[in-house]
């Protein structure tokens, strides 16, 4: 009696499904005082064990990869004044988002190819001439990335 | 300058210097991109349209030359 109780209680522990079922028995044994407090021991196991599962699934949605951070038009703005910081025959106290290559800083079609292929090394993707030529402020040059890679407020 | 050969001489400027920038050793990487845009700025006020044509001619030699390396 006492052997075929504990083979029930080994299975509770197993199978917490069939708790209900063994615990229909065990009110029939005399031995389910002992046989109770293990069936509830099953139970608030299976509770932890379903808690567990439930915060790797919100590891696995919060999963990083390695890239740069996302653009954002600010982003884009910073980078596009530091590049054309970098170069030589800009003076980087007369820069401004809005100053014109040709009328305000003095630079040649020749520059503006220039500073339009270091864009392109900046951010990884070519430029056509047709629109490289229309590219005039780096606020155009902002607004033109930002379109291409589907950047917006 | 008429606006055709503009585009056609600021398109050879910057395929010589993407082309240029493929090679791998510094000194030559270097050298290569000075020479252009150096050969570039010294004509920059060429008028006459039949020069110009001569340094177009002149130019992209002078690209199939890079390419080739």
């Amino acid at each position: 009696m006492a052997a075929r109780v504990l083979q029930q209680c080994v299975r509770t522990l197993a199978r917490p499904s069939l708790r209900l079922a063994s615990g229909n028995l065990a009110a029939v044994a005399p031995a389910s005082a002992i046989h109770r407090p293990l069936s509830f021991a099953a139970d608030s196991r299976r509770t932890r064990w379903l808690v567990q599962s439930r915060i790797p699934s919100v590891g696995v949605l919060c999963r990083q990869y390695g890239d740069l951070p996302p653009l954002t038009l600010e982003t884009i703005k910073d980078r596009v004044m530091y590049v054309l910081k970098l170069y030589d025959k800009i003076n980087p106290e007369k820069l401004q988002t809005s100053s014109h290559f040709m009328k305000d800083l003095g630079l040649d079609s020749l520059d503006q190819v220039e500073i339009i292929m270091a864009m392109e090394d900046e951010f990884g993707f070519e430029i056509p001439d047709a629109e490289a030529e229309k590219l005039m402020s780096p606020e155009e040059i902002v607004q033109y990335i930002a379109d291409k890679k589907d950047v917006y407020e | 300058m008429a606006a055709s050969s503009r585009t056609q001489v600021i398109s050879l400027y910057r395929m010589m210097l993407m082309e240029s920038k493929k090679f791998p050793s510094y000194n030559y990487r270097t050298y290569a991109l000075r020479r252009v845009r150096d050969a570039f700025r010294a004509n920059r006020t060429e008028k006459d349209p039949k020069t110009v044509e001569r340094l177009m001619v002149e130019g992209r030699q002078t690209l199939a030359l890079i390419q080739r390396q």
